[in-house]
C-alpha cells in the first residue's frame, strides 16, 4: 500500500482474517494507544444500530459481565482507558474502539500493553450472550441511552446550528444523515437483531487498526494477531466513496425558531474540493484566509471590526467537499452579518487576497499539520482521514504542497465554491431571517 | 542566574526553575522530540478579584471594579497601538490565545517555527498595556455576545446556578465574563487601575514547554526584563466578602431550551483560607473519595445507570482553590428530584457500611495512571503547573501527595465533607 494513501510513515501489515494492522513506533509519549476502526457505509436504517452497537458491546463480556467488572480490571491497569466512539467520515460511519494505557517503562513488574489488549479483545469478540443473543437488559438500556444521546443534540447551541444546518442541505444524500442515527429507526431494534448485525458488521467491514507508541513492532503485530480474531470474509464490503456534485439554482434558506438569546447565522457552501484532489492545498488556503484563524477575514471583519459576534468561523469537511460558516449573533443582525460575511467570500473570488493573508495563512496551515504528530488522537484521526480519503502521500508531502501554493491558485479554488444553504436559528422574538415556517 | 532543577522520577521529567523577581518566576520543561511548543504567562488576577486595595498618595483606598472585569481586560490586552496582536503572531505561524478562570489570567500560544520571535511577542503585549474609550466600547459588543452565547449554555448555566446557591456573598457565584449590564460599567481608567494592580511581573509566571534549550529561554526572557524597568513589587491586598458556612439557597431552578433535566448537587467546604500542601491535600482526598463512592466501577453508578436516571457523562469531582472549595457532580437525568434523592440515599448508605480498601487501591492507582497519561499534553503540563503554583503547589509534588494519602484520611473527610447540610442543588428543566 505504500504510497497510496497518508500511511507511508506506518509500518503495516495485513493480519490473518483480513485486518489491516498499522504501527507508528515513537518514544515520545507516555502512552500506547490502540485504536480499532471499523468502517461502513452510512445508511438510513443500519446508522442507529452501528451506534448501538459499541455501546452494547461496552457493558459486559463472557469474562466481564457487568461494567462494573469492566472498569475496575481497566481501573487496575493503571487506568487504562477503553472508549468507544462512532464518527461520520464522508458517506461512511466509523465505529473506533480506542484504548490507552500507561507505558511500562512507568510501571515496572507491569504488561499493561498485553494486559489491556486483552480486555480489548474480550469486548470486541466475546461478548455477554444471553440465549445466543445479546442481554435483552443492556440492549434496552443503551437503546435507551442512545435516544436521548440524539435527542440531546439540541442542547448546545453552537453544534446544534452547525448540525442542522449540514441535515438541511444533504437531506438528499446519506451525509445528511446524523451519525447516531435516528430514534425512529432506533426504537425497533431488538437484541437478536443487534446480534447478528455485530456478527455481520465485524464479518464483512474492512477493519483497521493503528497503534502508537514505543513497542517492539515484530511483538506488536504478534499481540494484535492474537487479539483480533473474530470470523472474518476474505474480501471486505466496498464502501461508498465521497458524493458530491450537488447543485442548487438558487441557496435553500431555512429559518427556525427556539427559545434562545442568541441566534446562529450558519451558512453551507459546496466546494467542489476533497481530500484527495490535487487542488485541495489552495482550497486549504481559501478557507484559512476566508475564517480558519483569528487573522482571516471572517474573525477580522465580522468580530473585531463590526462587533456583531464572538465567534465567526469557516470549517472545511475534506471528506465531503463542503465548508461552514458559523456565527453567534443578535437576532436583528442577520442581514447585517450576512452582508459582511457574503463580502469577505465575494472579495476571496475577485482575488483580494494580501501577501501578509496568504503568508500567514501558509505558516498557520503548516503549523496545524507539524503538531499532528505530537498527540497520538491526532495521529490515528490523521491515518483515518487518509484512509477514507485515499490520500497520497504523508504529512511532509502535504506541507510541501502547501509551501508552493499561490495567491492564483487560491483565486482559483474560490471559483469552484457555491453557496448551498442558509440556516438561521433565531429566537422566537425579534427581526431577522425570512420565516418560512 | 542559577536554575533551580526539579527532577520527578515516576513521571521521569524535570522542570528547570528560575527566580527571576522582582520580575515572574521563569518555568521551562524540555520536551524532546515535539514538533510544537508551547508557552504561557499568567497573572493570579481572576473573576473572583473584584475587590482590593489601592495605594493612591500614600494612602490605601478600597476598590471594588465591575464583575467581568478580568476577562474583559484578557480580551483588550491583545490591542496594541498598531491595531490587533493576531497578526503579528499569524506572521510566525503561531496560535495565539487566553483564558480567564475564577483565579487567573493566562496568555498563551503554540508553535512549531519561530519560537523565540513568539515569545517575544507573548512578552512583549502583556507588559503593554493599550486601553482606549473607543475600543472598550467595540469590545462591549463582541463580550455581550460571548455572555449571551453562554446564557443559551445548559452546562454553563446549571454550573453557576449551583455556585450562586452554594455561596451567599463569595464572588465565585458570579460569572466570570459578568453580565451585560456589568460590562456596560468598565471603562478605561477601571481596566488600567486593575492591570497596575494585578499585572506586575512579580504576581506573574511564565511556563515554557517543548523541545527547547533552557539555557537560551532564559536568556530571552532575562534579556527582556532588562529592557523594562520593573519597580519593586507591592504586596497585592484582594477583599473578600466575608463568606458564611451555610449554603445561600437548597434549590434553585431555571427552565431551558432541552431536551431533558440536569441536576448538579454541590457539597460546600468550610474553609476560608488555605494553600500549599494542606489544600492540596484536601483536594487529592476528596477525588480520591468521590472516585470511591460515584466513579463508573463502583455499585451506585451503576444502580443509578440502570434505573436510566443518569448517562455516561456523569461526574463527580472537587474544586479546591485558596478562598473556596466544593464538591460537585450532576449531569444530564429524566428525573432531577428523584436522582438527587438516590444520591443522598446513596451517600448516607456508604457512611453507615463504610467505605472498602480495595476500593482505595484500586482507584488510587487509577488516578496515578491518569496524571501520568496527561503528561503527553503539553498544554497540561504549563497550564497546570501554573494553575497549582498560584495555590502554592508545585505538580510534581502531587505524586508523593497521592502517595501518602491513607485509607482513614478518605473516610474521616466522608464523614466531615458529604454533610446533608451543606449541599444545594441547581435543575434545569425543559421549558414546555
Amino acid at each position: 500500500m505504500k504510497g497510496m494513501d497518508g500511511l507511508d510513515s506506518l509500518q503495516s501489515k495485513k493480519l490473518t482474517g483480513n485486518i489491516q494492522a498499522h504501527l507508528f513506533p515513537t518514544k515520545k509519549f507516555k502512552t500506547v494507544l490502540i485504536t480499532v476502526f471499523i468502517q461502513q457505509a452510512l445508511e438510513k436504517d443500519s446508522a442507529a444500530k452501528t451506534a448501538l452497537l459499541p455501546a452494547v458491546l461496552e457493558r459486559g463480556t463472557s469474562n466481564y459481565p457487568t461494567f462494573m467488572d469492566l472498569k475496575r480490571e481497566l481501573e487496575m491497569l493503571y487506568g487504562a482507558s477503553l472508549g468507544s466512539d462512532v464518527v461520520k467520515k464522508g458517506e461512511r460511519q466509523v465505529v473506533s474502539f480506542s484504548l490507552e494505557v500507561v507505558h511500562d517503562r512507568f510501571t515496572p513488574g507491569e504488561q499493561l500493553f498485553k494486559e489491556g489488549l486483552s480486555i480489548l479483545k474480550s469486548v470486541l469478540t466475546d461478548p455477554l450472550l444471553d440465549n445466543g443473543s445479546f442481554k435483552q437488559e443492556y440492549v434496552e438500556q443503551e437503546k435507551d441511552q442512545l435516544r436521548k444521546e440524539i435527542e440531546g443534540l439540541i442542547n448546545d447551541k453552537v453544534s446544534y446550528a452547525l448540525e442542522r444546518c449540514v441535515q438541511e442541505m444533504c437531506k438528499q444524500e446519506r451525509y445528511g444523515i446524523y451519525k447516531y442515527g435516528d430514534a425512529e429507526t432506533l426504537k425497533v431494534v431488538s437484541p437478536r437483531e443487534l446480534y447478528s448485525y455485530y456478527q455481520e458488521l465485524f464479518r464483512r467491514s474492512p477493519v483497521d487498526v493503528f497503534v502508537v507508541g514505543d513497542f517492539e513492532p515484530e511483538e506488536a503485530f504478534r499481540l494484535l494477531e492474537q487479539s483480533l480474531v473474530f470470523s472474518r470474509s476474505s474480501t471486505s464490503s466496498s464502501l461508498p466513496f465521497i458524493e458530491q456534485n450537488h447543485f442548487r439554482k438558487e441557496p435553500l434558506q431555512h429559518v427556525e425558531k427556539l427559545p434562545v438569546n442568541q441566534a446562529k447565522l450558519t451558512l453551507g457552501y459546496r466546494v467542489n474540493t476533497v481530500y484527495q484532489d490535487e487542488d485541495y492545498p489552495a482550497m486549504m488556503f481559501y478557507n484559512g484566509i476566508l475564517g480558519g484563524f483569528p487573522h482571516s477575514k471572517l474573525f477580522q471583519n465580522v468580530r473585531e471590526k463590526a462587533s456583531l459576534a464572538y465567534y465567526a468561523f469557516s470549517r472545511l469537511d475534506k471528506l465531503k467537499g463542503i465548508q461552514l460558516i458559523g456565527s453567534g449573533i443578535e437576532v436583528d443582525n442577520y442581514q447585517k452579518a450576512l452582508d459582511i460575511i457574503q463580502e469577505q467570500v465575494d472579495s476571496l473570488k475577485q482575488g483580494k487576497i494580501t501577501n501578509d493573508e496568504l503568508e500567514n495563512t501558509r505558516r498557520g496551515l503548516i503549523n496545524q499539520l507539524k503538531v499532528i504528530a505530537d498527540s497520538p488522537f491526532a495521529l490515528v484521526n490523521y491515518f483515518l482521514d487518509a484512509l477514507v480519503g485515499q490520500r497520497r502521500g504523508n504529512v511532509e508531502d502535504l506541507i510541501g504542497e502547501i509551501e508552493r501554493v499561490q495567491a492564483k491558485d487560491v483565486v482559483e479554488a474560490a471559483q469552484k465554491v457555491s453557496l448551498d444553504t442558509i440556516y438561521f436559528l433565531r429566537p422566537v422574538n425579534g427581526e431577522g431571517g425570512q420565516n418560512n415556517s | 542566574m542559577k536554575w533551580q532543577i526539579k527532577e520527578n522520577q515516576t513521571i521521569q521529567e524535570k522542570v528547570f526553575v528560575a527566580d527571576l523577581s522582582p520580575g515572574p518566576a521563569l518555568y521551562v520543561l524540555p520536551r524532546e522530540g515535539f514538533n510544537k511548543k508551547y508557552a504561557i504567562f499568567s497573572t493570579r488576577f481572576g473573576s473572583i478579584d473584584n475587590c482590593f486595595m489601592v495605594k493612591q498618595n500614600g494612602e490605601k483606598k478600597k476598590v471594588s471594579v465591575p464583575d467581568g472585569v478580568a476577562h474583559f481586560l484578557e480580551h483588550k490586552l491583545f490591542d496594541n497601538e498598531d491595531g490587533n496582536i493576531f497578526d503579528r503572531f499569524a506572521e510566525y505561524g503561531a496560535s495565539p490565545n487566553a483564558f480567564t478562570t475564577f483565579t487567573h489570567t493566562t496568555y498563551l500560544f503554540s508553535c512549531t517555527d519561530f519560537f523565540e520571535e513568539n515569545l517575544g511577542l507573548l512578552l512583549e503585549f502583556v507588559q503593554s498595556p493599550y486601553f482606549t474609550e473607543e475600543s472598550v466600547a467595540k469590545e462591549q459588543g463582541i463580550i455581550q455576545q460571548e455572555i449571551m452565547m453562554y446564557q443559551d449554555n445548559p452546562d454553563w448555566r446549571v454550573f453557576f446556578n449551583l455556585l450562586g446557591a452554594l455561596y451567599h456573598e463569595h464572588p465565585v457565584r458570579k460569572d466570570i465574563a459578568g453580565d451585560v449590564e456589568s460590562i456596560s460599567r468598565i471603562t478605561r481608567d477601571v481596566l488600567y487601575t486593575c492591570y497596575n494592580t494585578f499585572y506586575h511581573p512579580a504576581n506573574m509566571a511564565i511556563f515554557v514547554t517543548g523541545d527547547l534549550s533552557p539555557d537560551q529561554v532564559l536568556k530571552q526572557v532575562t534579556d527582556d526584563l532588562e529592557r523594562r524597568s520593573i519597580n519593586g513589587s507591592q504586596d497585592i491586598e484582594r477583599c473578600y466578602p466575608g463568606e458564611n458556612a451555610s449554603v445561600n439557597q437548597r434549590k434553585v431552578t431555571q427552565e431551558l431550551s432541552v431536551s431533558q433535566p440536569m441536576l448538579y448537587m454541590g457539597f460546600k467546604d468550610t474553609y476560608s483560607y488555605l494553600e500549599g500542601r494542606e489544600l492540596l491535600v484536601r483536594d487529592l482526598v476528596s477525588e480520591l473519595l468521590l472516585e470511591m463512592i460515584f466513579s463508573k466501577s463502583e455499585p451506585l453508578y451503576t444502580r443509578l445507570y440502570e434505573e436510566g436516571l443518569i448517562d455516561e457523562r456523569f461526574s463527580a469531582g472537587f474544586v479546591a482553590e485558596c478562598s473556596y472549595g466544593y464538591t460537585i457532580m450532576g449531569g444530564k437525568t429524566k428525573d432531577p428530584d428523584l436522582l438527587h434523592q438516590r444520591i443522598l440515599e446513596g451517600i448516607h448508605q456508604i457512611k453507615k457500611e463504610g467505605l472498602k480498601e480495595e476500593s482505595f487501591a484500586r482507584h488510587r492507582r487509577k488516578m496515578q495512571g491518569e496524571f501520568l497519561k496527561s503528561f503527553n499534553s503539553l498544554e497540561f503540563i504549563a497550564n497546570n503547573f501554573l494553575a497549582n503554583r498560584f495555590r502554592g503547589v508545585d505538580l510534581f509534588e502531587i505524586v508523593d501527595a497521592l502517595e501518602r494519602i491513607s485509607f482513614q484520611d478518605i473516610e474521616s473527610r466522608l464523614h466531615e465533607h458529604l454533610n446533608e447540610e451543606l449541599h444545594a442543588v441547581s435543575i434545569i428543566n425543559p421549558l414546555d
